[in-house]
Formats: C-alpha cells, structure tokens, sequence
C-alpha cells in the first residue's frame, strides 16, 4: 500500500467532474516524480508517498483556543478547518471566498493532482487602489489523522493595490500528515504584495507548496518562506514578469535539525526589460537533516537591463548534515546583471575569537553566530510580529537568550 | 597584576615574539610601541588567548593565576579585555544584543543573575554618554557598516560596558580623526582606577599626548628592547627607531 494505492481506491468512488476523473487517471498513471526527473534529482519523494493517508479526511472542528494559539494576533484572519473556511474578515476593498476553480500554467504532475483532488482553499480579489495595512492572516488547520490534502489558492490584486499576507499550515495532532498547496498570485500594474509563509508544522508533517506569481508592469511582490519545523519541505516558488519594472523578492531561512528535509526551489522568469529579482536564502543545518536549493533565473530574449541576484549559504553544524545547492542560469538577453552566491560552510573563526574575547563561551557563541547568519534573511521582513516570530524561532532553535526587545 | 616572563610565542613555524619580559600593576598605564611587524599585535593576540598564536615557551600569570591554561572567554571573565585593532563584523547581531550576551555570559561565569534590562540600559547609556556616542547606534549591527574611527569608539564602548581589569588597547588610535581620538582618549582616561591598568599598542606618540602612560617599552623582533618613562615615547617621535633598533640589531646579531 502507500499514497499512490490510497489514491486509486479514492479515484473509484470519489464523485467529481469528467475533466477531473481524468486528471487524476492521468496521474495515477505516470505517479509521482521520482529522482530520475530532473527537478527532483536530489529529493526523493519515495518514503513520503510509501506512507499510508487518508484523502481529504476531515476531523473535529478547531475551537478558538486552537486558533489563538497558533495566531499571531493580527485582526484580519481566515480560517480552514480541515479544508472548510469557518472564519473570513470583511474588508472594504476586499472580497474573500473559499474555493473557486481556475486555470493554471504551472506543470508537473503534484500540481496535476492538487487540480484533480482540490476542493478547498481561498480566492482573494483585491480592489485597485486598495491599500490594506495590516496583513491578512491565513490558517490552515488540519485535525483529522493521516490526512492527505490538498488547498488550492488564487489571489488577485487590482491596480496600485497593496496588500499583505501571513500564512501557516498547522496540524493539531502529531500524526503523519501531508498537504500539497498551491497559490496563485496575479499582481497587477503598480501593485505591492508581501506574503510570508511560516512553516513550522509539526515534526512528522509534509509539505509540497507550490507558489506561482505574475507580474504586470511596476509591481513588487516579496516572497518570505520560513522553514523551521516539518520532516519534508518542498516549495516551489515560480515568478514570471509580465512588464517592466517589475521586482521580486524572495527570502528564505530554513532551520532543520534531526531528518528534517527542506528543498527550495525558485524559478524567475524574466520575460520583460528593465526588472529585478532578489534571492536571498539561508540554510542551517544540524542533526541529519539535509536541504536542496535550486534557483533558476531565465532572462529571455528581449528582457534587456536585468537586475538578478541570487544568493544561497548555507551552514552545516554537524557532520552529518548536507546541503545540494545549483544555481542555474539561462540568460539570452545582453545587456543584463545578473549575479549569484552560493556558500557552504562552516563558523567563521575570527567572529568566534572576537566573541570568546568579549566573554562569551564557545557554545554561545556558536549559536549566536548561527542566529545572525540566517537572520539576515528576515530582516527584509516588513511584518514586525512575523519577524520576531521568526527571530524567537530561530533563537530557541539554537538555544540562545536574546532580547529582541532591546 | 600581569606578569610576562620569557614569552616566546609565534604562527606556525615562525616565530614572532623571541622572550618578552613585562610586567603590568594595578593603576599603571603601560604604553608599547615599535616598529611594524616587530610583534606588538601578536603580543596583544596570545595574551588575549587567540589560538592561531602557537605559544612555545615562557609564561603570563595573571593576578598569580596562569592565563596560558585559560580559554579566551575566561581570560574575559577575569578581567582581560582586548580592543581589536581590526574589529569583526557580525551582521545580524545588534550592538545591544551583542553586549547584553556579553555581560551576561561574564556574570554567569561568576555565579551571579543576568543584569534586569532596565539597568542594563541604564549603563549603557551612561557609557554612551561618556564616548560621546549618539543614539540609535545601539540597534545597529555589530560593526556592520562602521567608519573606521566608529569600529574603535565601539571597542572603547565594549571596554566601558565590561569593567576589565586589564586592558589592551590594539593600535586603537588607527583610522581615528583628531576628535575622535580626544574622545577615545577622554573615555579611557575616565574609566582608569588605582585597581585596573592600561596597555596602550601604539605606532605614534600622538595618542600617549592624551593618554599619558607611566611606562613606555620598545619592542622590535619580538623582544623589548628598551624601557622607560614618558619622555621615551618623545624621544621616539623625535629621532624615530633607528637609534634603538640599531643598538638592538647589534647585540642580537
């Protein structure tokens, strides 16, 4: 048995449309990828599909303790139950609903298969010229054991519109979990969109997100992917520039101890002129965990006076820690700037001796390093409860006291 | 208060310091001058405890205690300091942060409660108010983006926030502009007792017009060649090494 056999029994009685029986034949014919697909060379799904899920399973309704728990507080919140929306704010400007089908040009066959399972997730639509200041707070919560699910996402923001978002998938119980997430994002002329993943799930959860953005001419999205808890992470972030003057910008820290697995990958397409695209992703790596970057820029032909960089580093704290990192560029155009980074390293001894002059022992020391490593990546963070979140997580992770508050 | 006997000490196989004498007491400002690379900051370095420095024979005591056997960070907590010639960097590390962890750490090393942070605070900005540092400076991270002269006054500030016994002031006066190094001098000045001393590394006389030392040593080819008082570094100011380097070429020959 496994996911792929749990799928099948699913697909016999599961009452959907034609288009999406067919999807879902489709898949369960080529299955998941495996390492021999190149975009999964150095991630092998095998022990995640081998275990046993229940499809689309539901469970208790949360209660509002729950909610609390795990909120960051901000007014603005929408809330899924095991896939059902219990809870959305009303916001002038805004329109907020559950699940609403859409077309989409990501391939692959996870996303195949969110197209052919989906039945839960959110639709945004953003008025132009709306300007939210706080952000909209997303909770997916799954309390059913051994659930297999599946959100599928779509947001939309009008012209010269500002927005921002902070989204986390929470389990409530310690069971084997997986949830394949996909988000669409369509940013329109000058708009400014900021949306922070925090994945810290719990420790025998798993996750492939997907995340796919277009751009129209002068707008600003910015990606934020906290990685802290979880056994498996994939994520899949795709931005394609429709106009010029387009930026964005993606931030990663990933955190991973014991067998934890995390795998970012990136893709930017540059389809217009005068762009820019910052990548800036931190790993720390303890226990046997081991983490996968792969960002891929591609500047087409015509997208001249390009402005990418890329930057991956990455710390590995134990011996048997490992990190595969590739940056990949495919540039066409001439005129163009793209630069990229990649570190694999350990603690820089000069910052540990000046740290151990000033009193501070070894094992602090390191720890404290570590903490500014990766936390120059959440810096850009503009939502302040999400950056010390992300700065109480990393220091309780690498057992150090610091005050944020000072 | 620092006894140093027949230090020899070095990097790999060359060997930088060739048997340094020195002794430091209590209330004493010690000022040691030379040449470049006649091992002044290697000095600085192994009593500091940095382990690239390989110490090969000789000793230093420490108020009677053997600070060859001790890590850096206990060389801390008894009351060494040192301020680097080349401060590090550490992004992603508030200069409050840094110092809080620093402080901290030191008073668990004595047994004693983190400091509560309003007093913390406090100090520090009694401390920043003595070194003439404006606010904001404190959320900034570590070293990050420094001026020269703005690495030095937060080495200085460092030193105010921990109290050392001993401290060893690197070549401090480099990349200082003239008010800036009144400053940092006035800094040091104020925070000299009858029970902690100084040792100020230095090129030029210029810093010793502002902190005036009761000892000055020359050390040329890992040895201190010549002591004396306040007047030597004048001297030197005036005729440069040559004249005792000379003297020194010829009896180490």
């Amino acid at each position: 048995m496994g996911l792929i056999e749990n799928l099948k029994s699913y697909s016999e009685k599961v009452q959907t449309s034609e288009k999406k029986k067919e999807l879902l034949t489709s898949f369960l014919v080529k299955g998941f990828p495996t390492t021999k697909d190149e975009e999964w060379k150095y991630t092998s799904l095998k022990k995640v599909v081998a275990k046993e899920y229940t499809i689309e399973n539901t469970g208790e309704l949360i209660d509002s303790s729950t909610i609390e728990k795990y909120s960051l507080g901000f007014e603005n919140k929408i809330v899924f139950s095991d896939g059902k929306l219990i809870s959305s704010p009303n916001i002038e400007g805004i329109s907020i609903s559950g699940f609403s089908d859409f077309e989409d040009s990501t391939t692959g066959s996870v996303l195949q298969l969110n197209k052919a399972l989906a039945n839960n997730g959110f639709t945004i639509s953003v008025d132009k010229n709306t300007v939210l200041e706080n952000p909209i707070e997303i909770l997916f919560f799954s309390t059913a054991a051994n659930n297999f699910s599946q959100y599928r996402n779509q947001i939309s923001v009008g012209d010269n519109a500002e927005v921002k978002f902070v989204e986390r998938i929470q389990n409530t119980n310690d069971s084997t979990s997986m949830v394949n997430h996909f988000t669409q994002i369509n940013c329109a002329k000058n708009t400014k969109v900021e949306y922070n993943k925090i994945q810290n799930n719990t420790a025998d959860s798993r996750l492939i997100d997907t995340v796919s953005v277009y751009q129209e001419q002068d707008s600003t999205c910015d990606i934020n992917t906290l990685v802290f808890g979880g056994s498996f992470i994939r994520n899949n972030l795709n931005f394609e520039q429709n106009g010029s003057n387009c930026e964005s910008n993606m931030n990663g820290v990933s955190i991973l101890d014991d067998n934890q697995l995390a795998d970012n990958h990136t893709f930017v397409d540059h389809k217009s002129a005068h762009c820019r695209s910052n990548e800036m992703y931190k790993g720390v790596y303890l226990g046997k965990s081991k983490g996968v970057f792969n960002g891929k820029i591609m500047v087409r032909p015509d997208a001249q006076k390009i402005d990418a960089f890329q930057s991956n580093n990455n710390l590995l704290l134990s011996d048997d820690s490992s990190i595969d990192s590739k940056p990949q560029l495919e540039i066409y155009a001439d005129d163009v700037k793209c630069s990229h980074g990649c570190t694999i390293g350990q603690l820089d001894d000069d910052e540990l001796f000046y740290m151990r002059s000033r009193g501070i022992g070894i094992e602090e020391a390191k720890a404290v390093l570590t903490y500014a490593f990766a936390s120059e990546a959440i810096e850009n963070i503009s939502v302040e409860p999400v950056k010390l979140l992300a700065q109480n997580l990393l220091a309780q992770k690498l057992n150090v006291d610091l005050d944020f508050s000072l | 208060m620092l006894k140093i006997n027949d230090l020899k000490a070095g990097i790999e196989e060359n060997q930088i310091l060739k048997g340094i004498n020195l002794e430091v007491k209590a209330g004493e400002v010690h000022a040691i001058m030379g040449p470049n690379g006649s091992g002044k900051s290697t000095l600085s370095a192994v009593i500091a405890g940095n382990e690239d420095y390989e110490v090969e024979g000789g000793s230093i005591t420490f108020n009677g205690e053997d600070l060859l056997e001790l890590d850096p960070e206990e060389r801390a907590h008894n009351g060494v300091f040192l301020s680097f010639q080349y401060p590090v960097e550490i992004p992603g590390i508030s200069v409050s942060n840094f110092i809080k962890t620093s402080i901290s750490e030191k008073r668990k090393a004595q047994g004693l409660e983190p400091l509560p942070t309003k007093d913390l605070l406090k100090m520090m900005r009694e401390k920043m108010e003595l070194l003439s540092i404006k606010q904001g400076y404190l959320s900034r991270n570590m070293n990050e983006g420094f001026s020269g002269g703005e690495k030095k006054r937060n080495e200085i500030f460092q030193m105010a926030m921990l109290e050392p016994r001993l401290a060893i002031l690197d070549e401090t006066d480099s990349g200082l502009d003239i008010d800036a190094l009144r400053i940092v001098a006035n800094g040091v000045n104020k925070l000299k007792s009858a029970d902690n001393a100084t040792v100020v590394i230095t090129h030029y006389q210029r810093l010793l017009d502002y902190i005036v030392p009761d000892f000055v040593h020359v050390l040329y080819n890992g040895r201190i060649i010549k002591s004396g008082g306040a007047e030597l570094a004048h001297e030197l100011e005036e005729k440069g090494y040559d004249w005792v380097t000379k003297e020194a070429d010829k009896q180490w020959a």
